[in-house]
């Protein structure tokens, strides 16, 4: 398959790459970049797990094309931290024991984060209804959703 | 008020952080250099003999540098136990299942492999295929292996006291018959190996693991390399639940191609290989008779059960007696008959999950409601009329030593408010309760005892080295947890080694709940060697007894003068100096009857300690739809002793989603034949966040005597339980015996019409009742 030409910026890098049309972004970032953080848990748009930010909005990267993200701003699990500083919410994820066996994380905090980000200010209600589309199968969901909350019940506070 | 450091705190796990930032490498992450892409052909047939498989097609594509099929195969067969040996990775004779590996290709990427894998031709002469523990057991039936006649693969009896005889004098006594389909386990991460030899043939391995020792000797066996050239190599793990427990075909076949294309290899599966490749959990029929007397005491039990094995005998003794087991120990039966039969069917082979033989386990539990019912005892009664207490004896004679099961269903029942709801909830809404006991290990021959080392460095930080493998439940985290309470140092301080059967000692594994009352008791131990080494050097300093030191904070001082001491890399530095290592280790052995044997001899201690649980849910059904929202769970253990509160907590949580939520609500595969239709997350429905109830968990500890600290399994008693509770809630809620799990919405709503049927009632009353479900909803 003939190459097609793909500027992308991930995690505020900027790469000029050549890409297969039909390479999913999932591929992209983990074959291609080296960012094994995002997950294929089923590969259909089910689990959750590949789930990163384009244009600050969470998609599932196994269900988009490569091709599609260009010209796009790619955030992935790796460009959570900042500066050595992990985000609040990656925090919150171990403080409150939301992290089990880890391999639903990556795409969880993408997913949480994706909500601080549209709607600082969620509800519960928002906040499970957003995590609803990821499945995890070690811890309930309990701790994940209280992690989540803990974030945004502080930033409320700031404001 | 405790005076440890770390031990019974709250504590986030220290793999955590790579996991929240994406630095944690699962399998499928290695990335080796001129790795190759693995795939594996599998059966299209659910019995058929292999006539002839042709390659050569195969090996003629540009990129593909490897093709392996049986003939490559030393053709051993494998078991886990001497008289289980029954499956031959890569088979040479026939296919058992839809889904069996057949043939395998390493080539430069995926698609190339899987181009490779579609020109490989296979003859097949299609077998009679049986789907079903009764098809199998039809006279005349197919066998699906010679030496296993009429498809019995495994038949557990056991036989205490006289049955008979205490039915005869019961004063009630009933017989009911429970079924329940496979489920599975849906682990979050695909299985995934990825496999390298050197040039001197060791064979370096990924994959997600119960216990790297019991990958390693299997794959020397079948490979035919010595044991210290196999080096399962830790990884981070995706979630096990039971399912990863064995050798898997994968990691034979991916072996295989790495040492047949001389480059390393990685086989990803897919969502749907890891439903019907790895393992499923077994169908079960299972048929309860109990005697009780008056007060509801049970006098007389007898339990005839059938699992639907699958094709191969995977852990099938184990699996045939664990439901029994976990009965026995939660129960108490004067008189116990068990017959369990692990049948052979043309389907993917079962192994142990965390909610193993459901249908035995809500059986006992919704038949003791039943029970109940007839005697007008409430459901809490019945429990602790049956509870098992500490001091006694299983009827297979186990002693339990610590049991706080009593206090568990008081407990429960006391915060799930038990008496204002039991008979009190408007129609439609219902509350039940489920108990159980669960292992906390069992004999496992010459793997069952673990050893550690650990040495400490000239910077006072400590290397730990273990055998103990971490799935996702937090063992790592148990693991320095102990190390630095004993040794006295940060859990910063602790580094890990472990997993790794190059350099780990042996350990029996994640398996049956044993890793922190037995791999962590070796930890300790060999922490408290290592602590004496220092204590002894440093009391010659402070001039005092070792008997008076304690080390806490990177300190050695003397106990109750703080200020009296030594910096503990001081100690260490001062050993150093004398040409000596500061490095000890730790074993800890169960104590467990050796001779106890699965079939055999199913009698003598099962293992050091059981734990018991007990779950109540609260539910409401909607007549209409026949779907359940859970309102309530409450969930109470005796774990023993709570290492570390938040991770129990998750681990309740978890078990809650799975055993009760996902277990009893909506999972289980169907079939077509020997075809799963449902192998995907989008067909078979596991929990999501939008699902889970409101959860009270409460933590009780009985100290055991015999685990670190107090400890036992936590968790595994509470997916059980919970189980057991959200089927008596469906059951109290719609007024009619569910019996048939999972209790999914088609079930209920014929169960609900069944019910109207069978009871005309008053037409007016009908519709008054009917205007009181509907209005409220519209």
């Amino acid at each position: 398959m003939n190459k097609q030409p793909l500027e992308i910026t991930v995690n505020g890098e900027s790469y000029s790459l050549a890409v297969e049309p039909n390479r999913t972004l999932l591929e992209l970032l983990r074959d291609d970049l080296d960012l094994t953080g995002a997950k294929e848990g089923c590969g259909e748009g089910v689990c959750g797990g590949c789930t990163v930010l384009m244009d600050d909005k969470p998609v599932r990267s196994c269900l988009t094309l490569a091709l599609e993200a260009s010209g796009r701003h790619i955030t992935t699990v790796e460009g959570l931290a900042q500066n050595g500083e992990l985000d609040p919410l990656q925090q919150s994820f171990i403080d409150h024991g939301a992290v089990q066996c880890g391999f639903c994380t990556s795409g969880m905090l993408m997913a949480a984060k994706g909500l601080t980000l549209s709607k600082p200010d969620a509800d519960n209600k928002e906040i499970r209804d957003a995590m609803s589309g990821h499945i995890c199968r070690c811890t309930g969901y309990t701790k994940i959703l209280e992690a989540v909350e803990a974030v945004v019940d502080r930033s409320k506070e700031k404001r | 008020m405790s005076s440890y450091a770390f031990i019974g705190k709250s504590m986030p796990r220290v793999d955590s952080r790579a996991k929240v930032t994406g630095e944690a490498q699962f399998t499928a992450d290695i990335k080796l250099p001129k790795m190759l892409t693995g795939k594996i052909l599998r059966s299209p047939h659910p019995h058929a003999r292999i006539v002839d498989i042709d390659v050569s097609a195969a090996l003629r594509i540009p990129g593909v540098k490897a093709v392996i099929t049986g003939r490559d195969a030393l053709q051993r067969k494998w078991g886990v136990f001497g008289y289980t040996q029954d499956q031959q990775f890569l088979p040479s004779d026939k296919v058992r299942f839809i889904g069996e590996e057949i043939a395998a290709v390493a080539a430069i990427d995926e698609d190339v492999a899987q181009q490779a894998l579609e020109c490989i031709r296979v003859e097949y002469e299609i077998l009679e295929a049986v789907f079903t523990t009764m098809e199998s057991l039809a006279p005349g039936a197919p066998l699906l292996h010679d030496d296993f006649p009429n498809n019995i693969n495994i038949h557990v009896p056991i036989n205490v006291g006289d049955v008979e005889k205490g039915f005869a004098k019961s004063y009630y006594v009933r017989e009911d018959t429970f079924t329940a389909a496979e489920d599975s386990y849906f682990q979050g991460e695909p299985y995934a190996v990825v496999a390298r030899f050197d040039m001197d043939n060791n064979l370096e391995i990924w994959m997600p693991n119960a216990g790297p020792h019991m990958k390693a000797k299997p794959l020397s066996n079948a490979l035919g390399i010595p044991l210290n050239k196999i080096r399962v190599r830790k990884i981070t793990i995706g979630g096990a639940f039971g399912g990863r427990s064995e050798i898997s075909p994968a990691d034979f076949v991916c072996a295989l191609l790495a040492r047949k294309a001389g480059r390393p290899v990685k086989i990803v599966y897919t969502r749907e290989e890891n439903s019907i490749a790895t393992r499923q959990g077994h169908a079960l029929i299972t048929t309860i008779k109990t005697g009780v007397r008056e007060d509801g005491r049970v006098i007389a039990r007898d339990v005839t059960c059938y699992m639907d094995g699958g094709a191969y005998s995977s852990t099938g003794p184990i699996a045939v007696s664990v439901p029994f087991l976990c009965m026995e120990q939660a129960y108490k039966m004067d008189h116990v008959r068990y017959n369990g039969y692990r049948i052979y069917t043309n389907k993917p082979p079962r192994g142990m999950i965390r909610i193993h033989g459901r249908a035995f386990a809500c059986g006992v539990d919704t038949q003791l409601d039943m029970i109940g019912e007839h005697l007008g005892i409430d459901p809490v009664t019945m429990r602790l009329v049956n509870a098992r207490e500490p001091g006694d004896f299983t009827n297979t004679k186990s002693h339990v030593a610590s049991c706080a099961m009593k206090e568990t269903i008081t407990k429960a029942a006391e915060r799930s408010g038990w008496d204002d709801k039991w008979g009190k909830l408007p129609p439609l809404r219902g509350i039940g309760i489920g108990c159980n006991s669960v292992q906390t290990g069992f004999p496992m021959g010459i793997r069952g005892g673990s050893q550690a080392i650990i040495k400490l460095n000239e910077d006072g930080g400590a290397t730990v080295i273990s055998g103990v493998v971490d799935n996702g439940q937090g063992n790592d985290n148990m693991l320095v947890q102990i190390a630095a309470e004993e040794l006295g140092v940060r859990t910063e301080d602790v580094q890990l080694v472990t997993a790794d059967t190059e350099v780990t000692p042996s350990d029996p594994g994640a398996y049956s709940q044993v890793s922190t009352f037995i791999g962590g008791h070796a930890v300790k131990n060999a922490a408290e060697n290592v602590r004496m080494q220092l204590f002894e050097t440093a009391s010659r300093a402070l001039n005092v007894s070792v008997d008076d030191l304690v080390a806490r904070d990177r300190m050695v001082y003397v106990r109750d003068s703080p200020d009296k001491g030594i910096p503990l890399k001081k100690v260490v530095r001062m050993i150093l100096a004398q040409g000596k290592a500061v490095c000890g280790q730790g074993e800890y052995w169960p104590k467990v009857d050796p001779k106890r044997e699965w079939v055999k001899n199913p009698f003598g201690q099962m293992c050091g300690a059981f734990s018991f649980g007990t779950t109540i849910a609260e539910v409401e059904v909607d007549p209409e739809t026949g779907k359940v929202t859970v309102l309530e769970v409450t969930a109470a253990q005796d774990v023993g002793f709570a290492l570390n509160p938040l991770v129990i907590e998750g681990q309740f949580q978890g078990s809650i989603a799975m055993g009760g939520q996902g277990g009893i609500l909506t999972e289980g595969h169907v079939w077509e034949g020997g075809s799963v239709l449902n192998p995907t997350q989008l067909e078979y429905k596991v929990p999501l966040a939008c699902d889970m109830p409101k959860i009270n968990t409460i933590i009780i500890e009985s100290n055991d005597p015999e685990g670190p600290y107090g400890t036992k399994e936590s968790g595994m008693s509470i997916a059980m339980s919970a189980a057991q509770a959200y089927a008596a809630a469906v059951s109290n809620a719609i007024g009619v015996y569910m019996t048939d799990f999972p209790l999914t919405p088609d079930k209920i709503l014929e169960a609900l019409r069944n019910k109207a049927e069978a009871e005309p009632v008053n037409q007016e009353q009908d519709e008054a009742k009917g205007l009181e479900i509907v209005v409220p909803a519209v």
